[in-house]
Formats: C-alpha cells, sequence, structure tokens
C-alpha cells in the first residue's frame, strides 16, 4: 500500500501518543544515576572501552613473555612484578591469560556492544522514547559495576587472582586447584556479571517485542535490531546456566558440595565433566551471543555505505535465526577429547558443521550487498570489510574444530587461539569500531577525524591478522596453550622466531590503538559538529539531532517502509539516494525492478 | 618461513594429516573465491563521478536465493559432508579401534597428577598393582609396530595426554578413566605435553616418549623388570597409580 | 495489533507481564540446569537414595509446600500482607529444615543427596526472598504479575520435591 495509506491505518492504531516525560534534573540523576537508555548506553560503552583497554596491556603482557621467556618487561615491569624483579612469573602468567580471557569477554566486549550500543540505539532504532523497563536499565548498569568491583577486589586478596583460565575447569578451579579466595570472587563477579546481562536481555526483548513504532514490523527492523533481539535471547536462555554452573562452584569452594571434586579426596564422587557441560551449554552459545550484535551492525552498514539494500534481508534473518536455534546444540565440540561416546561426539560434529550452511548465507548476503553499490570506503565501511574478511577466514578454521579427527590434534593448541581470536578480536572487535565510528556523531554530537580514522584502521587490520594468523600457523605446528615458556619443548624451540614475530605485530597492534584514543577523546572536545544525518541514511536514530534530546522523538515516527531504501527510484524526485523509514512520498514507489535500471553501466 | 607439523611417528597419524589438509585445500578455494569477489566488488562497484547509486534490488528474487543456497549447499557437502563421512570412517575404523583384545598391544597405566606423569606397565605376571609391574616417571617407552593402549587417570586436576608426533591427545580426568591408542612406527625420542591447563606448572608438565625398535624394546625391558624389581617397596605410594585394566578397581 | 487504541497504563501492564514471563524463562533455565546437575550426580551415583543416609525428612519439607499454596492463594485473594506472611514463614521453615538436615548428616557438605537437595532448595529459597522483596516493595498495586510470580516459585518447589524427594 501507498505510504499514506499506511500512516492512516497505524494512526488508527496508535491510540493515545505516549506523553513526553520531563527531562531529569541535578548532575546526579542525568550523569550518574540515570534511567535514559542514551545514558546508560555511554556509561556502558565508557566502561567496556576501559576494560578493553586494560584487557589489551595484559595482552601485551602475555605477548612479550611468550617472546622473551624470562626477561624482564621494559617500563612497566618493575612496578607490576616487582617481587620477582620486573620478569613475569608463572604465577602472574597464569593470572594474565585468566583475567585477559575473563576481561576482554565479560568485561570488554559484552559492555561495549550490548550494554553499549544496544542500549544507545535500540529505542532510537526502533522509534521509542526508551527501553520498556528504564529503572531495570540503571540496574543493569550498577550491577555490571559491581562485579567489575568484586573482579578487580580477587587482584588484592591474598593468593592473588584467579589462576583457572577464563573456562575455569574443575577441579582446577574448586579448592583443589585454587585454594585462594581469588577464585571465589571471580566466580562472584560472573554471576553479578550475567545477573546484568539478563535484566538487559527481558529489557531488549520486551523493548522490541512491545514498543516498535507503528508500522516497524518484524522485517522493517534494522538488521542491528535483530542482532541485539537475538542476542538478547539466547543471553536470557544461556546465562542461567553459567549462573548454575557458578553457583555449584561457589558451593563446592565455600560450603563443602562436591558436584565437581573428584579425585583422591575420599568420598569424592563429584563429576568435573559436569561442569564441562555446565559450563559449554552456556559456553557455545556465549560466542554467538558476542557476534550477533556484530552481524546485525555490519549487515545494516554495509548496506548503508555500498548504497544499496542489503541483498536477501529475509534469508540473513532466516539464516540469523537458524544460527540462534543450532548454537544450543554444539557445545560438545568443545570437550572432543574428554573420551566422550562416540555416538555423542559424532552428533556434535554433524551439528557444529550443519551451522555452517546459515553462516555462509550470511556472508553471501554481505558480498551480495557490495556486489553492484556505489561503495563508499567511509572509516566504519573500512572497518565492515575488513570485519568481512577475517571473519572469512575465522570462521572458516571453525571447521577444522568441528571435525573429531583433526580436533583431536588442533584442540587446546594456538589453532583454537587463532581461531577465536579472528572471530572474537578481529571481526568483533573491527564491528565494534564500526560501531563507534558510525555511531560516534550520533552519541557525542561530533564528528571522528576520517584521516584518524582510516590510519587507524590500516594500522589494525594489518597487525591483527598477522597476529592472529600466525597463532594459526604456530597452533598447526603443535603448540599449546596457556605454556609459561614454550622453549622447555624440543620441538616448539623452533617456533620462537615466529612467537617473537606475533609478539611484534601485537605490540604495533596495541600501539596503533592510541590513534583511536586520540581520535576518540579529541573529536568529544573538539571534533565538527554533527548535522542530524551525516551518513544520508534512513534509520529513524538519524531523524533526531545528534545528539538526540532526552525524549528522543518529538512524535512517535510512522514507519512505512524498510531499514535500507537506498538508491532508491523515487528519492530522486528529491535529488538524494536514500529514503527514511518514516518519511512519507507522494508517488508509489516502482516496483521491484527485475534488470538494473537506475545505476550507471558497472 | 618453512610451517610444519610436527614430525609424525605414527601409524593413523596420517589420517588426521590429511583431514587438515583437504580442509586447507577446500577451505582455500572457497576463500579464494569469496576474496576475488569482494575485491572486485570494491574496485569495480565503489563510488566516483560516474558511479553514484547502486544498485536497487533486495536480493529477495527467486533465483538470488537460488544462487545463495545453492553455493551454500555445494561447500556444505564438497566440504563438510565429505569431510564428515571421512572422519566417521576413520574414527570407526581406526581411532576408535581400542585394541582390547589384541595380545600384542602394550597395556599401560597412566596416571597424571600436578605436574607429572606416571607410566605403568604390568610387568611379566599381567597384572596391573603387582610388584613386577614397571612404573616409570615422565618417561614412556615403547616397542615399535604394536598398539600401545593407555587408561589414565588424574589425581587432581583435568590434565591432557598429548603426543604431538603421534597427533593425538587425551585428558585425564579426576574420577574417570580415560583411553587412547596409538601405534610408533618408527624408532626415536618424542616428546609428551600436558595440552590442558593444570596449574602454575602446567608448561613444565613434560614427558619423553621413547620407541624402540624390538630387540632394544626387549633389552630395556628386561633391565626395567629387574631394576623394578630391585626398587619395589610396598609402602611407597607409586602402588596407589595403579588399577585393574579390566575392573577398573 | 490490536484493533482498538490501549491506554497507556494498560500497555505497560502488559510490558511488565511481558517481561516478567521473560525473567521467568530465564529463571527456569535456571533450575533446569540444576535439575540437569542432579541428573548427572544421581545417574553416576552407585545407587539412590546413596548408601548410609538417613532416610529424607519427606514429610516436613512436604508441609513447608502448604505455606507456599497459602502464600499463592492469599495473593488471588487480594492480600498482600497474608501472602508476605505466609512466605516468611516458609523460608522460616525451610531454615529449621536445613538446620535439621546438617544435624542428621543431610546437609550439603555431606553426599550426593544432602547437596543437590540444598543446591535445588536455597535456590529457590533465594528467588521466594526475592519475591518477599518485591511483595513488600510493591504490594496491592502489582498483585496480577506478583501472583505470577508467586505461582512460578510454587511450581518450582513442586518440581524440585518431586524430583529430589519423591523420585
Amino acid at each position: 500500500m501507498s505510504d499514506r495509506e499506511e500512516i492512516a491505518s497505524a494512526e488508527g492504531q496508535n491510540g493515545e501518543q505516549e506523553e513526553i516525560p520531563p527531562a531529569p534534573t541535578g548532575f546526579l540523576r542525568r550523569y550518574v544515576f540515570s534511567i535514559d537508555h542514551k545514558v546508560i548506553g555511554r556509561q556502558f560503552l565508557f566502561l567496556g572501552l576501559g576494560f578493553l583497554a586494560i584487557g589489551g596491556l595484559m595482552a601485551m603482557l602475555i605477548r612479550w613473555q611468550l617472546a622473551r621467556p624470562g626477561a624482564p618487561v621494559p617500563i612497566v615491569g618493575k612496578l607490576l612484578f616487582g617481587p620477582s624483579g620486573g620478569v613475569i612469573s608463572p604465577v602472574a602468567y597464569t593470572a594474565l591469560f585468566t583475567m585477559h580471557g575473563t576481561i576482554m569477554i565479560f568485561f570488554a566486549v559484552t559492555p561495549i556492544l550490548i550494554g553499549g550500543f544496544g542500549n544507545f540505539c535500540l529505542p532510537l532504532l526502533i522509534g521509542a522514547r526508551d527501553m520498556a523497563f528504564p529503572r531495570l536499565n540503571m540496574a543493569s548498569f550498577w550491577t555490571m559495576f559491581a562485579a567489575t568491583a568484586i573482579l578487580t577486589a580477587s587482584f588484592f586478596v591474598p593468593l592473588g587472582p584467579p589462576e583457572a583460565g577464563w573456562t575455569a575447569y574443575a577441579t582446577l578451579s574448586t579448592t583443589i586447584g585454587a585454594p585462594g579466595p581469588g577464585q571465589t570472587l571471580w566466580v562472584v563477579a560472573i554471576y553479578l556479571n550475567g545477573a546484568s546481562s539478563v535484566m538487559g536481555a527481558v529489557n531488549y526483548i520486551t523493548t522490541v517485542l512491545r514498543m516498535r513504532a507503528p508500522g516497524m514490523t518484524y522485517l522493517r527492523m534494522p538488521l542491528t535490531v535483530w542482532g541485539f533481539f537475538l542476542t538478547s535471547i539466547l543471553n536470557a536462555l544461556f546465562v542461567p546456566v553459567l549462573a548454575a554452573a557458578m553457583v555449584l562452584l561457589f558451593f563446592d569452594r565455600v560450603l563443602g558440595t562436591q558436584f565437581f571434586i573428584a579425585g583422591t579426596t575420599p568420598g569424592a564422587g563429584g563429576d568435573p565433566i559436569l561442569y564441562q557441560h555446565l559450563f559449554w551449554l552456556f559456553g557455545h552459545p556465549e560466542v554467538y551471543i558476542l557476534i550477533l550484535p556484530a552481524w546485525g551492525i555490519v549487515g545494516d552498514l554495509l548496506a548503508f555505505f555500498a548504497r544499496k539494500p542489503l541483498f536477501g534481508y529475509r534469508v540473513t534473518v532466516g539464516a540469523l535465526i537458524a544460527v540462534v536455534v543450532l548454537s544450543t546444540v554444539v557445545y560438545g565440540h568443545h570437550m572432543f577429547t574428554t573420551g566422550m561416546s562416540p555416538l555423542l561426539g559424532e552428533s556434535f560434529m554433524l551439528l557444529t558443521m550443519i551451522i555452517s550452511v546459515p553462516t555462509s548465507l550470511i556472508v553471501f548476503s554481505w558480498l551480495g550487498t557490495l556486489w553492484r553499490g556505489a561503495i563508499r570506503m567511509a572509516t566504519p565501511m573500512l572497518f565492515c570489510l575488513g570485519m568481512v574478511f577475517t571473519f572469512g577466514v575465522g570462521g572458516l578454521t571453525g571447521l577444522y574444530l568441528a571435525d573429531i579427527t583433526a580436533d583431536i590434534y588442533l584442540h587446546d593448541t594456538y589453532f583454537v587461539v587463532g581461531h577465536f581470536h579472528l572471530i572474537m578480536a578481529s571481526a568483533l572487535l573491527m564491528s565494534l569500531f564500526a560501531a563507534v565510528y558510525f555511531w560516534f556523531p550520533k552519541m557525542f554530537g561530533r564528528m571522528m577525524n576520517e584521516g584518524l580514522g582510516k590510519l587507524h584502521f590500516w594500522l589494525t587490520f594489518v597487525p591483527l591478522n598477522l597476529v592472529f594468523m600466525g597463532q594459526l600457523v604456530i597452533g598447526y605446528e603443535g603448540m599449546q596453550r596457556r605454556l609459561y615458556d614454550p622453549s622447555v619443548y624440543d620441538f616448539l624451540k623452533p617456533l620462537l622466531p615466529l612467537n617473537r614475530g606475533i609478539s611484534h605485530a601485537a605490540y604495533l597492534l596495541g600501539a596503533a590503538q592510541l590513534i583511536f584514543v586520540v581520535n576518540f577523546f579529541g573529536s568529544l572536545a573538539r571534533g565538527a559538529r554533527a548535522a542530524a544525518n551525516p551518513w544520508e541514511v534512513g534509520t529513524l536514530e538519524w531523524t533526531v539531532a545528534s545528539p538526540p534530546p532526552h525524549h528522543n522523538f518529538d512524535q512517535i515516527p510512522i514507519v512505512v517502509r524498510g531499514p535500507h531504501e537506498l538508491s532508491h527510484p523515487a528519492a530522486r524526485a528529491l535529488g538524494r539516494d536514500w529514503l527514511g523509514q518514516a518519511e512519507v512520498i507522494e508517488t508509489v514507489p516502482a516496483p521491484e525492478p527485475t534488470a538494473p535500471t537506475s545505476t550507471e553501466p558497472a | 618461513m618453512h610451517i610444519v607439523l610436527p614430525r609424525d611417528a605414527s601409524l593413523d597419524g596420517h589420517l588426521v594429516d590429511g583431514a587438515i589438509g583437504y580442509l586447507t585445500l577446500t577451505t582455500g578455494i572457497a576463500f579464494a573465491a569469496a576474496l576475488a569477489f569482494l575485491l572486485a566488488a570494491i574496485f569495480f562497484h565503489r563510488a566516483h563521478a560516474r558511479r553514484t547509486r547502486g544498485q536497487h534490488t533486495h536480493g529477495n528474487r527467486p533465483r538470488d536465493r537460488a544462487l545463495m543456497f545453492t553455493v551454500a549447499l555445494v561447500m556444505f557437502v564438497a566440504i563438510d559432508v565429505t569431510l564428515a563421512l571421512r572422519t566417521s570412517r576413520d574414527l570407526e575404523s581406526h581411532f576408535w579401534r581400542y585394541p582390547d583384545a589384541d595380545p600384542n598391544a602394550l597395556r599401560v597405566e597412566v596416571t597424571a597428577q600436578q605436574w607429572a606423569w606416571t607410566f605403568r606397565t604390568a610387568g611379566p605376571d599381567g597384572r596391573f598393582g603387582t610388584p613386577d609391574d614397571v612404573v616409570t616417571l615422565n618417561e614412556l617407552d615403547i616397542p615399535v609396530g604394536h598398539p600401545i593402549y593407555l587408561k589414565l587417570r588424574s589425581r587432581d586436576v583435568v590434565h591432557s595426554l598429548y603426543l604431538p608426533n603421534f597427533r593425538t591427545k587425551i585428558d585425564a580426568i579426576p574420577g574417570m578413566t580415560t583411553r587412547i591408542w596409538f601405534q610408533a612406527t618408527e624408532p626415536g625420542r618424542f616428546e609428551i605435553a600436558c595440552a590442558q591447563h593444570c596449574g602454575v606448572n602446567h608448561y613444565k608438565m613434560r614427558g619423553l616418549l621413547t620407541a624402540r625398535l624390538e630387540p632394544e624394546y626387549r633389552d630395556w625391558l628386561a633391565r626395567a623388570e629387574t631394576d623394578s624389581r630391585l626398587r619395589y617397596d610396598p609402602a611407597a605410594p607409586a602402588t596407589t597409580g595403579a588399577w585393574d585394566w579390566e575392573t577398573g578397581k | 495489533m490490536t484493533a482498538a487504541p490501549t491506554t497507556a497504563s494498560r500497555r505497560r501492564e502488559i510490558d511488565a507481564q511481558v517481561g516478567l514471563v521473560i525473567f521467568l524463562g530465564a529463571t527456569a533455565m535456571l533450575f533446569a540446569a540444576l535439575l540437569l546437575a542432579y541428573a548427572i550426580v544421581r545417574s553416576q551415583a552407585p545407587s539412590w537414595p546413596p548408601a548410609g543416609v538417613p532416610p529424607f525428612p519427606r514429610g516436613a519439607a512436604a508441609a513447608n509446600t502448604l505455606a507456599l499454596v497459602a502464600a499463592s492463594w492469599a495473593l488471588r485473594r487480594g492480600a498482600p500482607r497474608a501472602a508476605l506472611a505466609f512466605g516468611a514463614a516458609f523460608l522460616t521453615a525451610q531454615a529449621l529444615l536445613w538446620r535439621h538436615l546438617v544435624a542428621i548428616h543431610l546437609g550439603p557438605s555431606a553426599g550426593a543427596l544432602g547437596e543437590v537437595f540444598f543446591a535445588l532448595s536455597a535456590l529457590h529459597a533465594l528467588h521466594v526472598l526475592g519475591g518477599l522483596v518485591a511483595l513488600t516493595l510493591t504490594g496491592v498495586r502489582r498483585l496480577r504479575l506478583l501472583t505470577i510470580y508467586w505461582d512460578f516459585v510454587l511450581a518450582v518447589w513442586v518440581v524440585v520435591y518431586v524430583a529430589v524427594c519423591l523420585l
């Protein structure tokens, strides 16, 4: 139907418009204990960026030790590792890789992408004034904050921080392997982090179900919204399973239960494998929880910067849902070396391989979107293209680990580390940067510097690939994970030059992030003022000022078309190449062309 | 830069190498094709003075979907299905064919602990936990050309026995007995590593596997059995790292 | 989309119910995971109930159920303060039950049955406590939501009781 007809029918259903609530006053209510999703989103963003930096510094230290085993760390060595003369000790090393993983997954990516961009963007993208439960939203941030405080405290307790890896397998994470309070604090911090995620999930799901603007059907939602929506469903269902693992581990550590404790302890009839089942039942959906927002964001941004609709939106949505469903039944591929029954093992192998079908459809939609576009190579687009590249490599390396034969050799080697970093630290990180560069104008009302952005991209993209593809290589050559000093093994001695090369690339990667820091804070202070719609796209957040007023929309918009109406023929008459989602135009849009008519010759 | 797998000294390791090789070839082709497409799109379809609009299609037409699904399914069959069938076959006829009934197999009980490996063979009486067992610390001595059948337990946390030159690893889990089998095809000294984070000295949990040809192995075994009888101490805790092979007690 | 316009407060009421249902789904997954742990612990135990443990005081545990039933009933009758009392009574009774279980060597550190019952009932009790807090803070204003929540809490207890004490 025509735009006018849509509006008429939507208005009939809209009922009374929500009253605009008064804006809060006072510093605390506006910036600290705010219930405004935009403020909470920025709070999560800054918290997460801070921990991203800390986790990154930890990575630099790990790489230092692997490049020069036993050498004192320059500059900060005496300060951080005083008792051992500036050298990273084996104990410190295990704490470093434990906290690096924990921080990056739970305290960097989760708050930045899901807490930060999810909060800031979701109501704006669907045409709402705020989340369904603004006070729950605020509680979710402060719960996360409490979790970070407890995690930080674990560094300062007797016997030090947790050392059982971010996976905290029993019995290493029980009092058998980890007698001190640090591990207990870790368990509590993870639990609180999970509680924050579940609060967020309840909010996001309800918001998407109930607060979409009139006319915003599910199939007109920006893919970013689908990303946050589906991620929240997985969060709501599977973070509680992690909570169960944490609760039982807590009881084992503190109350003398023996759910996971076995071995030579008398009467210990527990099962360490029970921990692995509970952990990975959560753990596998968790990796999809992290990547789904990225898939959503990249899907939208590729369309925006290629100036054409996403290729196969419906197929993509179907594929995302298929991945969500399949992700719940593949977790056993993390446990192939535990001696599980052959039938179970082969089932997990097959199901894991099947996930590659919807995943490849998602990649094809990206490629199809780019083809015959008019690609604008702005910084957000560069990061999206970089994401497509590394996700391709990283995703395909997953197949090696899905195959039991190959996995028996590659399990717990650096091949796994390379695989998941290509997805998490490369594809996901680049999506994160794409999101920052893209929404910075809307969040802060200023433009980031494009030249610095491009420099940041290249100095990030190239070293990222060198570091993590390098890890694929050393894993292939047999180097196992979590090694303080690989030169203990003769077969790993020849890998020292490679390890060193990887570390050098990592240092470059780390240093390059300073460009981002300078750009980010410099632009906050002195960037050019941003217009409402600097990227010239049609989603709803770009119809309001940058930054948006407290109530987002003066009038709740009525949506008449999808989010990617770029290069739309009817836009020509308006002197541009895009149509807004809530933009009413007089003429009925031309039917979908069967052959390209409006592009210049390819 | 020479990128090589560790030397393969095993009977079935080539199956692992073959799977990895097949994956590298097929995913390499797929990735190269996708990358070519990506680069072509970036180079030829960039915005410039003569290219200001993209093609306004949603990719929803039947032929668009047919293309996407066809490529996805072709990749799935060529890469995943082929590999899965091959792996199933390899698992069932090699890796999971434990030599329970093979009189030539050497049975070894492995006890993992923080941070060492104890290896025990049954000795001439064929029973574990008796004074004639040969018990070695961090050293595993095997004959070439015989199946080596390991059963593993752990005293404390999860460890993982990793033999890079035999392309295999298996976890040792407290409260459970796991198992693995392999066979050496050449003599030599090969390293044993721990592949599951097991505490602060995980990196030092190294062992040495020595594979000897039959005659040399028999010589070694005779010396080792004499040593064991001389050194046997009924009060030593070494006897606790032993269990009945069949019943697990 | 509904045909007739709805008031803002009615919409928010439904929003809250939707949110609560999602939260209960998440909570159900927590208990499902704990029940999975119970199933695995039990399947690997040499016998069940484990050898050498005294019989589980099913009667006492069953009696506590009545307090929860009474709480749900009270809410349906529009008496949140009575429900609060019944909920508090349940928690008190559970605490006494735990003390008794520890005394007869069925506490959390006394083997498989003790630890399973404790883990499930402790997490359940935490949710009862949360329900009491919600009751105190919202009282009459959110009767419908509270009723849904307390019915859920009762249902979880029944499942736990049947799974651990009867089966």
